[in-house]
């Protein structure tokens, strides 16, 4: 019984790598329209992944945390301020309660949105009403008997508004989602139409190496031996391509960190918290590389020896 | 080996290339295919490498049957086949030694065999000062022994050269021949398709002639001698 075609001798994988970076080397122009597209594909996933990644860090330390603020009305007398401020020290739910002055209110103002200083500087007095930060354990937050309790706060004189971190927290997890949703569908179909660059650019290549197909065959090449070296330009391509959205991405996000963060620390410190974590740098690396091989996979299929 | 067995090619209505062809070369066997230009040589080297289909009839080498066998099966039947192309195919763009060693790898042996084995099949064609040069470096006949050298390189178990020795002088014919009938006595099987009469004549091998795709003649050449040449004026002889 001969040996099936699918057989592949032992040697092969270093033909295939050999072969796929010198028909790379050759269509130099045509492989770098295929990198361009992988790259520019991952590179929009990527930048979604990031900015989701980013705001998932800052929803992991707030839960944490779960703070609660209690505003009081600007002109809340000193005796108003204070009874709010036992009754908060009598219930043990609220830990670690601060109390935070119109001015206190109003330096963090200025150091967190450093950009507005002009605006805030034009203002004839201090619009930040004084208030009580607080710390409530996320299981104590859930139970009804805390929902009581915060109603009982809010009725309290020169109480204005009581507002909980887990409100927006539970917002901005849906602006996650979102995020994340957005990017894959971007990037999915960015991806698809990358793949489809790349099934064009390997056959192209399969053209130019048609004559030198057929004469492998008669001499009794494989099609696995055949195929592997446009698979291997496919998977090759995608994870160049890969590569190099992640360069790009980082040297953003290190030139965003840089200056961007330290200006306006508030809501870009919030963004660029840190870069992307080794599994989701993985997950685009391997992303392009599926992406490539799917491409010369639908090339490759398409060739055959003709006739019986 | 190689058996016809009523094979009929038709390309369309019009043009048949081969006609109810039949006939047997067994394991071992050194045989020549002659014909005119036309007559179906070629079309019958390719039923054998199975590069196309007969229309009617079977055609069997080394025990299977080409119409049945699975297309997966074609690499592995086609390695234990050395083919010796009329147009050489060699691959330009890669060296001698690479069009040699392709086929090596193609086989599975392990790269540190393949320049030793690259060597001896160069220097059995007298070319292996020629490793590195690239195809069309080199003039029809070395092209033509760089095929050879190719075929021979696995020690197939049939070869099938068309017209091996088209291009080259008569002295590196004979040498060639003399390449294939070594080969031939390590045990291959040998077709050769030729239209060079000189060469069957002298070679005193089976001879299968092929006319308008039908077998009109089978024998054994008879070597023939030189023509004696009369003493001239008495002197010699």
């Amino acid at each position: 019984m001969p040996p099936r075609e699918d057989t592949l001798p032992k040697n092969t994988l270093t033909y295939f790598f050999r072969e796929a970076l010198r028909r790379m080397w050759v269509s130099k122009r045509t492989s770098f329209v295929a990198i361009a597209m992988i790259a520019m594909s991952l590179l929009i996933v990527g930048a979604f992944l990031l900015v989701a990644e980013n705001l998932g860090r800052a929803v992991v330390r707030a839960e944490g945390k779960s703070r609660v603020n209690v505003f009081l009305a600007v002109d809340a007398p000193p005796a108003q301020i204070s009874a709010v401020g036992n009754w908060l020290a009598s219930h043990h739910d609220f830990a670690g309660t601060r109390f935070v002055s119109r001015e206190v209110a109003l330096a963090r103002f200025k150091q967190s949105f450093s950009n507005l200083n002009d605006v805030v500087g034009q203002l004839d007095e201090n619009p930040f009403p004084p208030s009580y930060e607080c710390e409530v354990a996320p299981a104590v937050a859930q139970s009804p008997a805390f929902a009581a309790q915060a109603a009982a706060l809010r009725a309290l004189p020169g109480v204005d508004e009581v507002q909980f971190d887990w409100e927006w927290i539970e917002k901005l997890k849906k602006v996650i989602n979102l995020v994340n949703v957005a990017g894959l569908i971007a990037g999915g179909l960015l991806a698809i139409a990358a793949a489809f660059t790349i099934a064009n650019v390997i056959r192209l290549t399969m053209m130019l190496y048609r004559q030198e197909i057929e004469i492998m065959r008669l001499v009794g090449a494989t099609e696995g031996m055949i195929r592997g070296p446009f698979l291997i330009e496919g998977v090759l391509q995608g994870l160049i391509g890969a590569a190099a959205s992640i360069l790009i991405l980082l040297g953003a996000f290190l030139a965003g960190q840089h200056f961007l963060a330290p200006r306006n620390s508030l809501l870009w410190g919030f963004l660029f918290n840190g870069f992307l974590p080794w599994r989701k740098l993985l997950a685009l690396l391997v992303g392009g590389m599926i992406a490539g091989y799917l491409g010369s996979w639908m090339s490759v299929r398409e060739s055959g020896e003709e006739g019986p | 080996m190689i058996h016809f067995y009523h094979v009929t090619k038709q390309f369309d209505r019009y043009s048949t290339a081969l006609h109810d062809v039949t006939f047997h070369i067994d394991k071992g066997e050194f045989v020549f295919l002659t014909g005119a230009s036309g007559a179906g040589k070629s079309t019958m080297l390719k039923l054998i490498l199975r590069q196309m289909q007969p229309t009617e009839g079977q055609v069997v080498v080394n025990g299977r049957n080409l119409k049945a066998m699975k297309r997966s099966h074609l690499p592995a039947f086609r390695r234990e086949i050395g083919m010796v192309f009329q147009d050489f195919k060699l691959i330009e763009r890669m060296t001698v030694f690479e069009n040699l060693s392709f086929i090596l790898t193609v086989l599975g042996l392990p790269p540190r065999e393949h320049k030793k084995r690259v060597y001896s099949a160069l220097r059995a064609v007298s070319l292996n000062h020629k490793m590195n040069a690239y195809p069309l470096q080199l003039s029809g006949g070395e092209q033509q022994r760089i095929a050879i050298a190719r075929a021979l390189i696995n020690d197939p178990l049939v070869i099938v050269a068309d017209e091996p020795t088209g291009n080259l002088d008569p002295n590196l014919t004979q040498e060639i021949i003399q390449i294939f009938s070594e080969a031939n006595l390590r045990g291959s099987t040998v077709l050769i398709a030729t239209h060079d009469r000189e060469l069957i004549e002298r070679s005193g091998r089976r001879v299968i002639t092929l006319d308008h795709g039908r077998i009109t003649d089978e024998k054994i050449a008879t070597p023939q001698r030189a023509p004696r040449v009369e003493p001239l004026f008495g002197i010699g002889g």
